[in-house]
């Protein structure tokens, strides 16, 4: 099957270039050049992840991913000319799963494309715990009690992670590798970020966190199963 | 400012008498006040004493002239009263008739103004003469020659002399004792005197004196507080503006000084205020300007970056693909994706270093460790140093324990500095140091290459600056990769030193200080490595040597 990838971007040039890449690469693609339309796009095409410039005319890539983020847990890859502190803790706060500075070359753009469209880790068919919730990895589902938290694949995949070896303390590079697909020392805010949105969804107090702990210095690890 | 924590400090000074000269110095030199009220003491203390002694002086010389005056009046009467009474006397050669004479003459002198009377007979020779008298303690050895000769020598002309008079109690008085002759018919002459004290006089001046005094003193005490109180309103407001300049100059832009009525101060008040102005207008339209410049390179960022980003895909694309092209197309294709990547390691280094010139840059700091740090980019540049068979040794005696530092920034330098080595290092071995002391964690970076001479390692830092342009660069550097590392060291406030020898190679040493520590740029590591064996007594099992036969003059 192949997988179908929304490019928003309004450099034309840029966007074919992608294209063509992605093509290579066995993808198949469907382009937006305007901000504007670019949510009306998604909704009509329905593509496997999105590819999103940050600066666009219309509406800027944060909107879009805020707006995309509030509907689906779909991947969403931000492309950045600005390596700025705010603005790829803004893009990623938006709900952005990954983002990757321009310019890039071609392997990196599908190296993280795959990342993220891959299968998730099917560690067991077993049902994890953590903390006071049960992880269903095969059904893809967190529960508290009998309330299902709905989580973004990237989202589910730390919680996976963190849950499938209770013991182990996580740094954030390994976290990047595991969960990101990073080989090499990579940024490591886009663990930062998503673990805060991680408990802002699944933690009953985020500021005094229970299912996915810090351990100073060091990392992460899971809470203790109650 | 306290007042109460200045009282304190004075009090403690007053208290370490020791220092006293070293204050006073200190306060005379630093304070106008102080300097002028000591000043305007010591001047006016001056003024009022020579005023008050020549007073006193005319005072004394008054009190003595009218006294003076008062006792030649009243010694020349008593005197004259004397000789009237022996002249109308009769005594022709009664020796007893003289006596009486005499007598009489000590009860016309007891009339005086004063008991101090002595006669003394000046021809000793006359066997009718009797002795003289002498009352009130006026004895003989009082009197100066000079008087008593006066007195003898001239008929009837009063003499005076000051002298000091017994006052009955043992002490003395100050006095005056006038003389002058007198006529005792059959006698002969015989010398009068009056001794006369000034105690009331003395009395008066004594008082007058000490009035002048006090009033003296208080006086000078009263213009010192004057000139304080006058000083400390001139004084303040210039202290306020000094301090107000000094916070200004310490950033607080927004401060000006108050500007009360119309006088010179409202003047300096006014012209401050209006320096103040144009100081934080210019430096808002500074940082106007510089924000301009930031936005300027950030959209400049941008808008080179997405078309860039197209080139380096397609050329990308093509050489994937060059062996489907013929030999000429494939090499260019080759040329054109080395050369999009060297122009984008320039954009991205040009555009650092603009930040850094915008002080737009920010640090994100996280506790890291710096031999850890070490390890990873050894680790990560494993391959470039096989390329080059360069065996890098990593020597940490410390700096485990995690520092507060921006990692990616530190790595970056790390980096480059280990790059720089293996490029430079000619195959020999590279050495690798981590260590730290209380203050500060560091990181050397030592080659045993070609070194540099001292004027070209003070240029590394220098942007664009070659060491040897003629040689040929198997990394792709940009010659910005040391400014930029030199940036990111200072904005951790830490240092990168540089140390060059020619053919004993180059050493790197990057300090980083631990936060809330007092750096003062001393590194744990020596940016001069001393004699080259200085390394093993930090572990270095083999030792690193320089083939002599291999060392070459670098130019």
């Amino acid at each position: 099957m192949t997988s179908r990838i929304l490019v928003v971007d309004d450099d034309t040039a840029l966007a074919e270039m992608i294209g063509i890449v992605l093509r290579t690469e066995g993808f198949d693609t469907v382009f937006c050049a305007d901000g504007a339309a670019a949510v009306d796009v998604w909704r009509a095409e329905r593509p496997e992840l999105v590819l999103l410039d940050l600066m666009l005319p219309g509406m800027d890539g944060i909107e879009i991913c805020t707006r995309i983020r509030a509907e689906s847990g779909v991947p969403i890859i931000m492309l950045t000319a600005r390596t700025d502190t705010a603005d790829v803790v803004r893009g990623l706060e938006s709900g952005a799963d990954d983002y990757i500075v321009k310019p890039f070359n071609p392997k990196e753009l599908v190296a993280r494309i795959r990342t993220r469209l891959r299968p998730a880790a099917q560690s067991s068919g077993d049902t994890l715990r953590i903390g006071d919730l049960s992880v269903d990895v095969a059904a893809h589902e967190v529960r508290r009690a009998d309330e299902v938290i709905s989580l973004t694949p990237l989202e589910f995949e730390l919680l996976v992670a963190l849950a499938a070896k209770p013991q182990q303390v996580f740094s954030r590079e390994m976290l990047l590798e595991q969960v990101w697909g990073y080989h090499y020392k990579a940024d490591t805010r886009l663990v930062n970020v998503h673990v805060q949105r991680l408990r802002a969804k699944v933690e009953l107090d985020p500021d005094n966190p229970k299912i996915v702990t810090t351990v100073r210095g060091v990392g992460y690890r899971a809470g203790a199963v109650v | 400012m306290s007042t109460a924590n200045a009282s304190r400090r004075v009090t403690a000074r007053l208290r370490d008498w020791r220092r006293w000269p070293e204050e006073v110095t200190r306060a005379w030199r630093g304070s106008l006040r102080f300097r002028t009220v000591l000043l305007t003491l010591g001047l006016t203390a001056l003024a009022v004493l020579a005023a008050f002694v020549f007073m006193a002086l005319a005072i004394q010389n008054d009190l003595f002239q009218s006294r003076l005056e008062q006792v030649l009046g009243d010694a020349a009467r008593t005197t004259q009263t004397a000789q009237a009474t022996l002249d109308s006397a009769e005594v022709e050669g009664d020796a007893v008739a003289v006596d009486n004479l005499l007598v009489n003459v000590s009860t016309v002198a007891r009339q005086a103004a004063t008991d101090m009377t002595a006669a003394l007979r000046t021809d000793t020779t006359s066997p009718l003469a009797p002795q003289g008298f002498t009352t009130g303690g006026l004895t003989e050895d009082l009197l100066s020659p000079g008087l008593r000769a006066s007195v003898r020598d001239t008929g009837d002309l009063q003499w005076w002399q000051s002298s000091a008079l017994p006052d009955g109690d043992g002490g003395t008085v100050p006095g005056i004792i006038v003389g002058q002759q007198l006529e005792v018919p059959e006698a002969g002459a015989y010398e009068l005197y009056f001794g006369y004290d000034l105690a009331d006089a003395a009395q008066t001046l004594s008082f007058v004196q000490v009035t002048l005094w006090i009033v003296g003193a208080a006086l000078v005490m009263l213009i010192g507080g004057i000139s304080w109180v006058v000083l400390r309103s001139v004084t303040s407001p210039i202290a306020e503006a000094a301090e107000t300049s000094a916070r200004l100059a310490n950033g607080e832009l927004g401060v000006r000084l108050q500007v009360r009525g119309d006088d010179e101060l409202a003047t300096l008040a006014r012209s401050f205020n209006a320096m103040a102005d144009s100081i934080e207008s210019q430096i808002k339209d500074l940082a106007d300007l510089s924000l301009v410049q930031q936005r300027f390179v950030s959209d400049v960022s941008h808008e080179l970056r997405t078309p860039l980003t197209t080139i380096r895909l397609a050329s990308d694309m093509l050489n994937d693909q060059r062996e489907a092209f013929d030999p000429t197309t494939a090499r260019a294709a080759e040329l054109l994706h080395a050369q999009v990547q060297r122009f984008e390691t320039l954009l991205t280094d040009l555009l650092e270093i603009s930040r850094y010139d915008a002080g737009s840059v920010q640090l994100e700091s996280e506790p890291t460790s710096m031999a850890q740090l070490a390890e990873d980019v050894i680790a990560s540049m494993q391959q470039l140093a096989d390329q080059h068979g360069t065996d890098v040794r990593l020597i940490a005696p410390g700096g485990y324990s995690p520092v507060e530092m921006d990692p990616r920034r530190v790595r970056r330098i790390v980096r480059n500095l280990l790059g720089n080595a293996i490029e430079h290092g000619e195959g020999r071995p590279i050495v690798v140091t981590v260590d730290s002391d209380q203050r500060a964690v560091a990181l050397g970076v030592r080659d045993y290459g070609l070194g540099m001479t001292a004027s070209d390692a003070e240029r590394v830092f220098d942007r664009f600056w070659r060491a040897d342009p003629s040689r040929r660069r198997t990394i792709g550097g940009t010659g910005l990769g040391l400014s930029i590392a030199l940036g990111d060291a200072r904005l951790h406030g830490g240092t990168l030193a540089v140390w060059s020898a020619l053919g004993r190679g180059t050493h790197f040493v990057l300090t980083i200080p631990r936060q809330g520590t007092d750096f003062d740029g001393t590194s744990p590591i020596p940016a001069d490595p001393g004699e080259d064996g200085a390394f093993d007594s930090l572990g270095l099992t083999q030792p690193i040597e320089i083939p002599q036969a291999d060392r070459r003059e670098k130019r």
